[in-house]
């Protein structure tokens, strides 16, 4: 095996002896390390699973002629086995160990000095060049303890890291391992995560459970900024959602009428952030709900997500060229004012995506209305349904509601040209081109032919735009057919089923890469005009 | 008839031996700063008041161990009163090297506490002999 050796680290200029606080195998955290005898995450429990103490003693500077150094081991004889922590004090034999010193920052490492837009001159001036002096001006100073010269910084985030709050991290409880929820799981800066896990609750427990009250999860502030309650639903005992009014009473789980009422099913985080990576605000929205004798156990879900400020949390489909498998942006024209020119409203739906019929199991066009899905980027689709048509429907209103089903409530005008098309470039829209055709090759000649859509055909074109290792897709054009057929009239009484589809599909436009080169050089040589001097 | 000889033996011997002594512990205390200016940090703020202090004792012990013997051999008070007073700021010196130095290390407690002790025994004689002077 290894040796395990000392764990030897400068010590701190600061007043009692940080050595039992010290531990550098303590690399996860909230967590217990495994062998990390010194990690104050562990229990007793934890400590019995061990082998060995990784690290068996930690010291301050080993060239002081006493010291107070922590000492680990683990006692293997106990059943079970446990750890044994000392505090001890270690003589220095050497002749030339370190009695005292008057020097404060001896013992210790300096703390650089931070840049700022105040100081980066200053310090660029300093350490710019290739060499410099290893002792600045500022050891006559008495820093001696190493904190930051402005007391309000802001912590900054990078993407994963943990977001601390006042006491330890922001948890979003998760399954681990089987279905039930642990509070181990910190959220991480930028990273999107949606959660669900099952609690074990019960109604004589109804107070007593921390993780099913409001209160567990905005108590603890992420540092300088408070949680927020941003909206509370109720979901009763049948699924039915409602959402509260007041925001600002804190509703703790109570016993009313043998059901426990109050108990959190679903917490939301919502976490703005600057583009320094510092936290501005965080919300968190709530679905409360109640349990009655019988349950045992909830199913809570849990999400985070986190949006840029000044900005609208639109998904991008691809930056910029679409990604296969995301949806089509689209969106509408709406004239603004005249002064400011058009503006544009891109709100076709909720996330402002192109959508097509979405096929039921039922296939019956009329039972499944409103049922759409979008289309995705590179995917061709099909779906449809089936139609029955009685004698008694009239042509206008079959007309408008197969429209209607095909098109669905409000049918883009533009598409996005590329993944992250903003809705002020407007050149980056591409405009969606509407075809009629029909299905009848024969012209009929009776005026009151009735001739309802059965089918609408999107075709976007696409192509490869930008370098040749890298290329983006580019929407160019699209193209909605519908088409129509002649409902012909049924005498009474009889039914007629029509099929009725709805499909994409993606065309790769683009033309074949030609690669540029650049063009031989040259060479120009020409003679001096007095060359052949004296002869010319 | 024997004149009474009032000049201090055991003072003159420890003035001798002071002298290399105190040859041994300059030499010593200088080496161990060179040491301590490679070892730790030492910036020249620091290490300038040290390297000062101690060639000013050495400056300092030539006089004091001079006139100290002169007066003991001489048995007058004058040179030994002058000693003596010199003696205070040496111990004085030996009592920084041994407290306010920047980096003290346990030779360094070592040396200087064997001076101190030294320059203890050797203010009790030398006032012994004063007062054996005078009287």
């Amino acid at each position: 095996g290894e040796h395990a050796d000392t764990c030897k680290v400068p010590i701190l200029t600061s007043i009692s002896p940080p050595v039992t606080k010290l531990c550098a195998c303590d690399l996860l955290v909230a967590q217990c390390d495994a062998n990390c005898c010194c990690d104050p995450d562990c229990s007793a429990e934890d400590f019995s699973l061990f082998t060995t103490c990784s690290i068996p003693i930690v010291t301050g500077d080993s060239r002081l002629c006493s010291q107070k150094a922590a000492v680990y081991s683990l006692d293997v004889e106990a059943n079970p086995p446990e750890r044994i922590f000392k505090v001890i004090d270690q003589v220095n034999p050497n002749l030339f160990c370190i009695h005292a010193t008057n020097y404060k920052q001896a013992l210790s490492f300096s703390t650089p000095e931070m840049p700022t837009s105040e100081n980066f001159d200053e310090l660029l001036q300093r350490f710019g060049s290739a060499t410099f002096s290893a002792e600045p001006d500022s050891w006559n100073e008495n820093t001696n303890v190493p904190t930051p010269s402005d007391a309000n910084e802001t912590y900054r985030y990078e993407y994963g890291v943990p977001i601390q709050t006042v006491d330890a991290f922001l948890r979003l409880p998760s399954p681990v391992v089987s279905s039930w929820c642990s509070d181990a799981n910190p959220a991480g800066f930028l990273v999107n995560q949606a959660t669900k896990c099952i609690r074990s609750v019960s109604v004589e427990k109804c107070g007593t459970i921390q993780a099913v009250s409001m209160l567990f999860y905005i108590n603890s502030s992420i540092l300088t900024v408070n949680i927020s309650v941003q909206s509370i639903a109720f979901q009763s005992l049948n699924g039915t959602r409602t959402l509260l009014n007041g925001t600002e009473v804190l509703r703790l789980p109570v016993v009313l009428d043998e059901l426990c009422i109050n108990i959190v099913l679903g917490v939301s985080y919502h976490i703005t952030y600057t583009d320094t990576g510092e936290i501005t605000e965080a919300a968190a929205a709530f679905v409360l709900g109640a349990i009655n004798k019988e349950a045992l156990s909830i199913e809570q879900s849990f999400a985070i997500s986190f949006t840029q400020v000044n900005t609208e949390p639109v998904a991008l489909s691809g930056n910029p060229g679409y990604i296969v498998g995301l949806p089509l942006r689209a969106g509408f024209w709406s004239q603004g004012y005249p002064c400011l020119g058009e503006t544009f409203l891109a709100s076709t739906n909720k996330y402002s995506q192109l959508t097509i019929l979405h096929s039921t199991s039922s296939q019956d066009c009329l039972a499944a209305q409103g049922a759409r899905t979008p289309v995705l980027f590179g995917y061709n689709m099909i779906s449809g349904c089936t139609l029955r048509i009685t004698a008694a429907m009239k042509c206008q209103p079959l007309t408008q509601t197969l429209l209607d089903l095909l098109k669905g409530q409000s049918f883009p005008e533009y598409v996005a040209s590329f993944g992250n098309s903003q809705a002020q470039d407007v050149l980056d829209w591409v405009p969606i081109t509407h075809l009629h055709s029909s299905e009848q090759r024969i012209y009929s000649t009776s005026q009151s032919s009735c001739q309802i859509p059965v089918s609408l055909e999107i075709e976007v074109k696409w192509t490869k735009y930008g370098s040749l290792v890298n290329p983006q897709a580019r929407i160019v054009n699209v193209t909605a057919t519908i088409t129509t057929t002649t409902l012909m009239q049924l005498p009474s009484g009889r039914e007629r089923t029509i099929p009725v589809t709805s499909s994409v599909v993606f065309t790769d436009v683009s033309s074949p890469a030609e690669p540029g080169y650049k063009a031989w050089p040259t060479i120009h040589a020409k003679l001096p005009f007095d060359f052949f001097f004296p002869f010319v | 008839n024997r004149s009474c000889q009032l000049s201090s033996l055991p003072l003159q011997i420890l003035l001798h031996v002071n002298g290399i002594y105190y040859i041994f512990y300059f030499l010593a205390t200088l080496v161990m700063i060179v040491y301590k200016s490679q070892a730790f940090s030492y910036p020249d703020d620091f290490l300038a008041p040290d390297l000062a202090l101690l060639f000013m004792m050495a400056l300092l012990e030539v006089p004091r161990l001079y006139f100290g013997s002169k007066g003991n051999l001489t048995e007058e008070e004058a040179p030994l009163g002058l000693s003596l007073v010199l003696t205070l700021g040496s111990a004085l010196l030996s009592v920084y090297f041994l407290v306010w130095q920047t980096y003290v290390l346990r030779a360094d407690v070592i040396l200087n506490a064997l001076l101190l002790l030294t320059y203890g025994l050797e203010s009790v004689l030398k006032v012994t002999a004063i007062a054996a002077f005078v009287s």
